[in-house]
């Protein structure tokens, strides 16, 4: 039979009862909208975490001493990268290279007259173009001179949360590199609210130099930290930067946990995913099903006049494919709205951006648009509704004519 | 030549614990082109007889030989091919797919059987032609008259070109008038095309018409006459 033929029925079936296929279409189409609405909020928090991980704090490419442990922290000689600065003015002048400036990183505590808080020490190249974010988000004083001896910068929650001000003295604590308990007291030159609130109540920047004599640890460094203009290239850089006794790490291995814990996070969304397209199906078998017990009879006719089975089952899965593909086109067009929104507007994350430390979230995150996750959502809608038509097509194929014929 | 055989052909049907002999040993012979009246009283196996030799539905025990092939033995897909080719059903409630206008209907069984657009038109044209809806191609289910519906319907059954038509009571919701119309029709084509003819009425009117008649009772054939 000419397939044409069936669609004509198909679609005329839908036709026949208006406003049963246009709420179960719409139940399509708003399925498949939440699914892009939520896979393009994922994909810009994905992003939005990655991007902020690597301009705050892992940079694209770092070059540390072979036995350094990002877990430990770790200020002995042994463990960090000498004459840093040679390596950094190195790596500056490949053409791939953005920024590259040595850290010297430390674990503190920051003490106030009436609470200790555990932070990250970063003794930083205050010149360094890596820091221009920081220096943007400055809200208060200034940032920090290369050669302060007696100042640091903090975030505005810490701020806000210890009660600090501009020019109070705080006093910081470490074990330095010859593992003794090391005390000094600092100014806060000034307050930056980089939006990341992990990187705003847990991170203290003072200048290398200072850090360096602090910490007892000479000129040496944890790290060299290298921005890309492309994060492409990190592997090429980091090719071309290590050298004996010294390890190249990329951004992809600097964020192994993170990705790794995105990773996980992911199937959990994928789990939504399933169960919102599930919700879909149960509506489209419902449907056709429905518009099977409407029309026993006239599978009977069919049926009577010689339509075998397949063509009844095919009749009722073009029906579902129509359906299925009005409902797709309807939620591309209503997601990717709102994800396009969603890209000027944002959400404001509040307090949730703070909530894992894992994962540097900004205050505000702009959905993304995936084109591949959103085809794939697409395509496995359709194939979703196609298979839950599958039922309500053996139901009407298996119809007994001459019971469909006197049904009433 | 016969081109339906029954014999001893039997069908029961069980409604809760009442079992209910709708056919009981029945054993008949249809020639092509014979206009034969199955007649008899409600609940006489009129009805289930057309089925099973529609193969609509399957006997409990005999044979049914339609076209020289012995239906009892096709699956239901066979069964599906022997409707499509050799039967052409005409339905008491008309039967049209009412989403296809009366071009359409008609045309279903030729798509059905795979028949090329040129000559499906012919066919459809020509037979709708023959029923007087030439000029209601168009016209939906809902937007004719029951006798119009019933001419469509006469059409669709004769479209494929088959051995022969069952029609179940075709005038049972039709007035006099359009009874009378439907019946003259069925008559012609079948002088013109040599299709068989066989429908289940308690009509006498429609009686009339036919040249050859059996008489059914509680399942049993109990006379088969033909006009001279």
């Amino acid at each position: 039979m000419a397939w044409t033929k069936l669609w004509v029925i198909a679609y005329r079936d839908l036709i026949r009862n208006r406003r049963r296929t246009f709420f179960t279409l719409l139940a399509v189409a708003l399925g498949l909208a939440l699914l892009i609405v939520l896979n393009g909020f994922i994909a810009g928090i994905l992003d939005d975490a990655l991007q902020n991980s690597i301009r705050l704090q892992t940079g694209h490419v770092q070059v540390r001493a072979e036995t350094y442990e990002d877990s430990r922290r770790s200020l002995q000689w042994k463990d960090l990268v000498e004459q840093p600065g040679e390596i950094a003015a190195q790596a500056a002048t490949m053409p791939e290279v953005a920024a590259a400036t040595p850290i010297l990183w430390a674990d503190t505590i920051l003490n106030t007259s009436s609470e200790s808080v555990g932070m990250q020490l970063y003794g930083i190249e205050p010149d360094s173009a890596f820091y221009d974010p920081i220096r943007a988000s400055l809200v208060g004083g200034n940032f920090i001179e290369a050669n302060d001896r007696g100042g640091v910068m903090i975030g505005k929650r810490m701020a806000d949360s210890l009660g600090l001000k501009l020019g109070e003295n705080v006093s910081l604590t470490t074990i330095n590199a010859d593992g003794v308990p090391e005390e000094g007291i600092f100014a806060i030159r000034g307050i930056f609210d980089s939006g990341v609130l992990v990187y705003d109540e847990a991170t203290v920047f003072m200048p290398i130099a200072k850090a360096q004599s602090f910490a007892l640890t000479g000129d040496r460094a944890s790290t060299i930290i290298m921005l890309l203009h492309d994060e492409n290239d990190a592997d090429q850089v980091a090719a071309a930067v290590t050298a004996p006794g010294l390890q190249a790490l990329t951004w992809r291995e600097l964020n192994a946990v993170f990705l790794e814990t995105m990773g996980t996070a992911m199937s959990f969304y994928w789990i939504l995913d399933g169960i919102v397209m599930l919700i879909v199906a149960v509506i489209i078998a419902n449907t056709l099903l429905m518009a099977v017990f409407e029309r026993i009879r006239e599978m009977g006719i069919l049926s009577a006049l010689g339509m075998k089975r397949r063509q009844v089952m095919q009749m009722m899965i073009f029906e579902a494919s129509i359906i299925s593909l009005a409902g797709i086109i309807l939620g591309l067009a209503i997601g990717l709205g709102f994800v396009a929104l969603l890209t000027q507007n944002g959400f404001v994350m509040g307090e949730m951006a703070g909530s894992t430390p894992t994962i540097p979230l900004s205050a505000v995150v702009y959905a993304k648009f995936a084109p591949e996750t959103f085809a794939w959502l697409a395509v496995w809608t359709f194939i979703i509704a196609l298979l839950a038509s599958l039922y309500p097509a053996w139901f009407a194929a298996r119809l007994e004519p001459v019971k469909a014929l006197h049904a009433s | 030549m016969a081109i339906i055989e029954l014999l001893d052909t039997s069908k029961s049907y069980r409604v809760g614990e009442i079992e209910t002999r709708a056919l009981d040993d029945v054993s008949l012979t249809v020639d092509s082109g014979e206009f034969t009246a199955l007649v008899g009283p409600s609940g006489s196996g009129k009805t289930t007889l057309l089925q099973i030799i529609g193969c609509l539905d399957k006997p409990d025990r005999g044979t049914v030989t339609i076209n020289g092939k012995d239906v009892t033995r096709l699956n239901a897909n066979g069964r599906a091919d022997m409707r499509r080719e050799v039967i052409g059903f005409i339905f008491q409630f008309f039967a049209l797919v009412p989403v296809l206008n009366a071009y359409e209907n008609v045309e279903l069984p030729l798509l059905l059987n795979g028949v090329g657009a040129k000559e499906r038109r012919e066919r459809v044209m020509g037979l709708l032609d023959a029923v007087g809806l030439a000029d209601r191609i168009n016209n939906r289910p809902d937007q004719l008259s029951g006798g119009q519906q019933q001419r469509v319907a006469i059409a669709r059954a004769l479209a494929p070109r088959p051995l022969m038509v069952l029609a179940d009571e075709p005038t049972a919701n039709l007035d006099t008038a359009n009874g009378e119309q439907a019946m003259e029709i069925m008559k012609r084509l079948n002088e013109q095309t040599g299709t068989a003819f066989i429908f289940a009425t308690h009509d006498p009117r429609v009686m009339a018409y036919a040249r050859r008649t059996v008489n059914m009772l509680d399942g049993r054939i109990v006379d088969d006459s033909k006009k001279l």
